[in-house]
């Protein structure tokens, strides 16, 4: 017996499925195919079914049912809660850069416009300066810097929100390393799935892509540490311990994101021991780890 | 094929991705495509109306509308959601486009929904794609053609492209296929080559595996 979408053909004999569409189409997902003595189906065989009459129809049956699994099928993947907070965290780094990239260029506009403007020995931060030409800027100047400004109030709330969807979305990561530097390990790895099927080693260098290939490429010394680097135990850690650190943290992080994917939900007896041992690395006293 | 002058069109309807038309027929940029590219630095296959295609890899559904516009059926097949969306709604408006979402890895997933197709075309971001297009000719008919356009840096980065295209053609010849004609797409794609072939009879996979 062959067993196709519109049916079983068994010697030439159709059982035809029933019409009914997210039946066919749930039926499809479910048909094993044996590769080796496979016989690709011939269309006439769905006119025997009583499927359709024609050619035409035989093609407009079929799209139905392809367009239904398909619709269904990208409904399902991104259902999952990691597809939004990846989209989330994206439009966060990309903000960063423009907010950046137009501060610079409004503060060197505005020193155009005054001569006498320096910022040597004021310590005005960036945010402060484009207020002050928020207010003071005529024109395209000044309302160019208050979109900036604007912009950085919306990137304040989508950082906070990155962070607080993390937080759920993976609770026991974004415990490690906090929401954000979790999220931003989740979308360079591409999602939740393929960040908990990462290894340790791989964890502890995401993010640092240039350095990891000039040193497969040249002898330039392997990196570090990669976007974990952004968590404070592992950039205010002594530098003779840094790398150590990085590498045990990439190593509990390895195993929250499998319970996060896996389990989704905190886990506190892993939490506290991961947390210790980290904590003992940096403080140049680890301990051996508890079995 | 259609060309008008020295360039390379298809008839249909056209709007499908802002490009350009000549004379009521759809302009096929050979930078934007690298099937187009082999009509311009080989010869290709020819796409005739009676045609059943199956199309690995169809992303947005650029070319895909090309080829929907010369041949029968095509059969799209697309794993990735995002580019997905855009091929169904390509897919809408030609009717004669199958669209599948499924991995071209695993062909036995979506067996039950293609039929016996004279043309193959695979165009993959993988690192096995000669397995992968050995594994979906189950589908090809006898005498029909296989046009696999490598990518030689989604391969291995670190290899010569020239190493990885002849290792290619070597896995295709050592599963039965005849090779037709293989050439680089330069100067339209950088690293990137097709290779036709015909499949005389059955093609069977030497120990190979597909990657998940």
């Amino acid at each position: 017996m062959r067993s196709y979408w519109f049916g079983d053909m068994d010697n030439g004999v159709c059982t035809p499925c029933p019409g009914d569409l997210p039946l066919r189409a749930g039926r499809v997902a479910t048909i094993h195919t044996r590769l080796e003595d496979f016989v690709p189906l011939s269309w006439e065989d769905a006119v025997s079914c009583g499927i359709c009459t024609t050619r035409a129809e035989y093609i407009a049956a079929l799209r139905e049912v392809c367009f239904f699994a398909a619709e269904q099928e990208i409904r399902e993947r991104y259902a999952g809660k990691d597809a939004e907070l990846l989209q989330m965290v994206r439009t966060l780094d990309e903000m960063d850069t423009v907010i950046n990239l137009l501060s610079e260029r409004v503060v060197e506009w505005h020193q155009v416009r005054h001569p006498t403007f320096s910022r040597k020995y004021r310590k005005t931060p960036a945010h402060v300066m484009i207020k002050t030409i928020a207010m003071k800027g005529r024109g395209a100047l000044g309302r160019t810097a208050s979109q900036v400004e604007q912009l950085s109030v919306a990137r304040t709330d989508l950082a906070r929100e990155v962070s607080d969807r993390a937080n759920r979305v993976m609770p026991n990561t974004s415990a490690l390393i906090g929401g954000l530097v979790a999220a931003r390990l989740m979308a360079i790895a591409g999602g939740l799935l393929p960040l908990s099927r990462l290894p340790a080693s791989v964890i502890q260098v995401l993010g640092a892509r240039t350095a990891i290939f000039a040193h497969l490429r040249t002898k330039s010394p392997s990196p570090k540490h990669g976007i974990i680097f952004q968590h404070r135990r592992v950039h205010n850690a002594p530098r003779e311990v840094r790398g150590k650190v990085a590498r045990v943290l990439a190593g509990k992080l390895a195993i929250a994101a499998k319970l996060d994917y896996f389990r989704g939900v905190a886990v506190p007896e892993f939490l506290e021991t991961a947390q210790a041992r980290i904590d003992a690395t940096g403080a140049g006293t680890t301990p051996k780890e508890q079995p | 094929m259609i060309r008008i002058g020295d360039v390379l069109v298809s008839r249909g309807e056209g709007g499908v991705y802002g490009e350009r038309t000549l004379a009521g027929a759809r302009v096929w940029d050979p930078y934007r495509s690298k099937l187009a590219a082999l009509y311009y630095v080989g010869t290709g296959v020819e796409l005739t109306p009676e045609m059943r295609v199956l199309y690995l890899g169809a992303a947005n559904g650029t070319t895909v509308s090309h080829v929907a516009d010369y041949t029968e059926v095509v059969y799209s097949v697309e794993f990735a959601p995002h580019p997905m969306q855009d091929l169904l709604e390509v897919a809408r408006r030609r009717r004669n486009i199958v669209p599948i979402m499924a991995d071209a890895c695993r062909p036995e997933l979506y067996a039950p929904l293609v039929e016996a197709v004279d043309l193959l075309y695979q165009d993959v971001a993988q690192p096995d794609q000669a397995d992968i297009a050995i594994r979906n000719c189950v589908f090809l008919k006898n005498g029909g053609t296989l046009v696999l356009m490598l990518k030689t840096r989604s391969v291995d980065v670190r290899k010569e492209p020239g190493e990885v295209f002849q290792d290619t053609v070597a896995a295709l010849e050592a599963a039965g296929l005849q090779i037709r004609e293989q050439v680089w797409l330069v100067p339209y794609h950088q690293d990137h080559a097709a290779i036709v072939c015909t499949k005389p009879g059955p093609v069977y996979l030497k120990g190979g595996t597909c990657n998940e």
